[in-house]
């Protein structure tokens, strides 16, 4: 039977994916109650705002005067009062506050697992929860399908655990073995830069995968409860998250006994593929295998490299790239990046015309201003940003999450909520606790 | 402080001892990977941990590209360690799609799994005659994502990409790295890997979808938009103040102190506080409490702002230049706030603490032999993740999966065999055994 291919298919399928008609569609996780303890921690927020994206009822429990994670922003700005790293990662919780330093919250917590929840995030030093009487081993007994995410640098076990110190992306980062390849590498070891230190990524990339790596974990360990019923305990390491990301470190040590070393924005595997100064900025530019590496010499009108770094091997040491690279930049410093671009696309499609072959992938470093400035830019048709205007916030711009589904999508519903905001809703639909006795446990410092 | 016996329990429950012995939460999931390089391969690699069936699906002879791509041109046993770490746990076929007999057999292993992932250029696999609109109608419970730089539709849709493409035009690379210097490409291939995490994480959305309803779906992923969800707060900060984010090092320029200092002894170690809290602590343990006092530095939104930011970080500079790290260390573990050295391979490889926890794995290889790698990250009590073998030649389960998954007999291989459809691995380094391969281990049938 011939499927009818009569529409193109990008034009078929953005019909099914855009993410424009998202809201029109069912949400995927809309059967769940997640809570969220997450203490100081964006990565253990990242997890929830995941979940919450996709249709997941989070509950963010938050001590009486707010998540410190609130306060964390760049040099200080704060909008509506609350700091940016927090706002972005708002969306669709419902924002309740409980003092968990007191028996009266605690029992509030567990009656909130036991009539609800599916899953419960927190990102306390180890056995915090558990000292206080609410960790896994006191709330498997409550809930016994419960799925409990635990995240914190350390972990759960192992001789670190207890070492009581506290999380943070930067410690993630140094700890995962990402930080140390990464970075400009010692030009003269007799006059070492301050930039050329191990370096971490702008973002928190250490939480950010500790996040994502937690939602990973909860959805299998949901497919597995909808298989047997039962639940289980997750214990992520955002160190750990990051550190899986490596390309090759365990092995090649293992095999070589030699560490892998930072080697800047050169590629231990491949080169060319690097970033280089422009006319107007910084573009990318690659040409690794022999018959790329050839288009490339002759996009850059020098022949003479092909003949002197014929093979990958040649290509492939180091001293030689450092090398390779000074020339190829003297070419890309008279460029502006427009030209670039276009006279590589085009020696691509002429090398594939007359059947020459070879393909130079060009790039450009743009910087965040210019992605999110121009709103007829690719970003912007695709749905990854998009303008939101908040009850609360008012207007802002978002990042969406990565995929286009054709079933059953994500959507941002708000963005934050002040701290304490919906504890009426949820006390009341929850735990059948009303305004009086909410306004007891206020004066209890309870709530 | 935790109760004594509470790392003991977790110890247990989490023992490494125990893990084959438990179950595999993904066991009833079969995947097809349609992929090269590292953003598609890596995809299902995370899911395979958990027990998912995986078919690798490579052309036969020289297969998958990154077989090819490892650190200055060394291979170990032969295997190139940038494709190694991707290809754990899966089963190796060798099909050629181009062929007719290949795209059935690809559509015979598509009709009775759950997964499709693939990462060719939008439209690629259309065009064959296996891509999605084919496949949901033999398979209509099927989850089909398609990953690349751009996703299948949209103004760069005919760009090719890379990972440091999609560091450089999301933006990632522009904010990392130092003031004034060149942006910085990670030294990790950080959109492939970190791409194929959320690409797992959205097959999961999807699965549970699945589970609830008995339906499938299509979905995409670009790679430089995955890792623009994750550049933090800084679409925020770009909407509301009309500036640029810039570089700022290793300085967290929204946490404060944050940052990576070098000790008396030459370590490099970040240290940060991110609560009132530990900041406390900090100052405590540096011996100056009346900082805590201090109006410059009473909150985290006092010590990230200009100029405060600059002081307390050049305070917490001396001070972790006039200590060890050794000392260092120990009082962030007595007063509470984070200090961690920066790692590197050796750290890991020699660290007790990785080991008993899986991330350092070791493992006994039918083929490779002794081997270790990064294992497992994220840790389940129930249905732990586990490393079964590293990676195999093209082609080398080709008899097992079409015997025992597509019904063939030994004469039908055969036959495809002789038509080019399928095969297995040519004489060429990383496409084959290593040198000391007997011939017979690590042949699942016949």
């Amino acid at each position: 039977m011939a499927v009818d291919k009569s529409i193109p298919w990008g034009e078929w399928i953005r019909e099914k994916d855009d993410p424009r008609f998202n809201r029109e569609k069912p949400e995927a996780l809309d059967d769940l109650w997640v809570l969220d303890l997450s203490y100081a921690n964006m990565g253990a927020s990242f997890a929830s705002s995941i979940l919450a994206e996709c249709g997941a009822n989070v509950i963010r429990v938050e001590p009486p005067g707010g998540d410190p994670a609130r306060t964390y922003t760049p040099f200080g700005i704060t909008h509506m009062g609350e700091g940016l790293g927090y706002l972005n990662e708002g969306r669709n919780k419902y924002h309740i506050t409980l003092n968990l330093e007191t028996d009266e919250g605690r029992e509030i917590l567990k009656r909130l697992v036991d009539n609800r929840i599916d899953v419960l995030i927190e990102s306390f030093k180890a056995g915090q929860m558990d000292e206080w009487g609410i960790g896994y081993r006191q709330l498997r007994g409550i809930k016994p399908d419960l799925i409990y995410c635990a995240i914190y640098t350390y972990g759960q076990y192992g001789p670190k655990a207890a070492c009581n110190k506290a999380d943070a992306d930067v410690v993630d980062q140094a700890m995962s073995g990402v930080t140390y390849v990464s970075g400009e590498y010692v030009e003269d070891p007799n006059n070492p830069q301050e930039w050329e230190v191990p370096t971490k990524q702008g973002n928190w990339q250490g939480w950010y995968n500790g996040g994502a790596y937690a939602a990973f974990a909860i959805l299998t360990a949901l497919h597995y409860r909808h298989r047997t019923g039962k639940g289980q305990m997750i214990d992520i390491s955002p160190a750990e998250a990051l550190g899986r990301m490596i390309n090759y470190s365990l092995t090649y040590y293992h095999g070589r006994g030699e560490t892998v070393e930072r080697a800047g924005n050169l590629d231990a595997g491949v080169f060319c593929y690097t970033y280089f100064k422009c006319k107007d900025g910084f573009c990318f530019l690659s040409g690794f295998s022999d018959v790329n590496w050839s288009l490339l010499t002759e996009v850059i009108d020098r022949l003479d490299l092909r003949e002197q770094y014929p093979t990958i091997f040649e290509r492939l040491k180091f001293d030689n790239m450092k090398k390779a690279y000074k020339e190829i930049e003297k070419w890309t410093l008279a460029h502006e990046y427009q030209e670039i671009y276009d006279r590589c696309m085009a020696a691509n499609d002429e090398a594939k015309s007359t059947g020459k072959g070879g393909v130079v992938v060009p790039g450009k470093i743009r910087s965040p201003l210019e992605n999110v400035s121009d709103e007829n830019n690719n970003w912007w048709i695709r749905g990854l940003f998009e303008k939101f205007k908040d009850p609360i916030y008012g207007e802002l711009v978002i990042a969406n999450l990565p995929w286009k589904m054709s079933g059953s999508p994500w959507r941002v519903k708000w963005i934050c909520r002040p701290v304490g905001a919906d504890t009426e809703f949820i006390f009341s639909t929850l735990l059948g606790i009303g305004k009086g006795k909410l306004q007891e446990l206020k004066n209890r410092g309870v709530v | 402080m935790a109760k004594s016996d509470y790392f003991e329990w977790a110890g247990e429950l989490f023992s490494m001892e125990e893990v084959f012995s438990k179950p595999e939460a993904l066991s009833d999931i079969k995947i097809v990977e349609f992929c090269t390089l590292i953003l598609g391969p890596s995809t299902p690699a995370y899911l395979t941990e958990f027990g998912a069936t995986v078919f690798k699906v490579e052309l036969p002879g020289m297969g998958d590209t990154m077989r090819s791509l490892t650190p200055w041109g060394w291979f170990w046993k032969n295997q190139a360690l940038g494709w190694l770490k991707c290809a754990r746990n899966k089963l190796h076929v060798a099909i050629d799609c181009h062929k007719e007999e290949g795209k059935e057999l690809f559509k015979r292993l598509v009709a009775q799994s759950d997964v499709v992932v693939e990462n060719l250029r939008g439209g690629t696999l259309d065009r064959w005659g296996v891509g999605y609109r084919d496949l949901a109608e033999i398979n209509p419970r099927l989850i089909y994502i398609a990953n690349n730089g751009f996703g299948q539709w949209g103004p760069y849709l005919v760009r090719p990409s890379y990972d440091a493409i999609a560091q450089s035009e999301s933006g990632e690379a522009w904010i990392s790295g130092f003031p004034g210097r060149l942006p910085m490409k990670s030294g990790i291939w950080l959109c492939d890997y970190y791409g194929g995490l959320m690409s797992a994480v959205g097959i999961l959305v999807a699965l549970h979808y699945r589970d609830r309803t008995g339906k499938g779906q299509y979905m995409e992923m670009s790679q430089a938009e995955n890792i623009m969800r994750a550049m933090d707060w800084t679409w925020l900060y770009c909407h509301l103040t009309g500036k640029d984010r810039d570089r700022y090092g290793n300085r967290d320029v929204a946490i404060c102190p944050s940052d990576i200092f070098r000790s008396m002894d030459g370590e490099l170690v970040a240290v940060a506080t991110t609560t009132d809290e530990q900041f406390k602590g900090l100052c405590e343990a540096m011996g100056k409490p009346e900082l805590v006092n201090d109006p410059r530095f009473v909150t985290n939104l006092e010590r990230t702002k200009e100029g405060n930011a600059e002081e307390l970080l050049s305070i917490v500079k001396d001070w972790v230049a006039n200590n060890t790290w050794q000392v260092v260390d120990r009082k962030a573990q007595k007063y509470g706030f984070a200090a961690e050295k920066v790692h590197n391979g050796r750290d890991h490889y020699y660290d007790e603490h990785f080991e008993v926890r899986g991330f350092k794995w070791h493992i006994d290889d039918s083929i490779l032999g002794d081997g270790v790698e990064e294992g497992v990250a994220p840790k389940l009590s129930e249905t732990p993740g586990r490393v079964k073998w590293m990676g195999k030649p093209v082609g080398f389960d080709n008899e097992y999966v079409f015997t025992k998954y597509l019904g063939l007999t030994q004469d039908q291989i055969k036959e495809l065999e002789d038509k080019g459809a399928i095969g297995k691995w040519t004489d060429f380094i990383s496409r084959t055994p290593p040198d000391d391969w007997d011939g017979k281990s690590g042949i699942i049938f016949p």
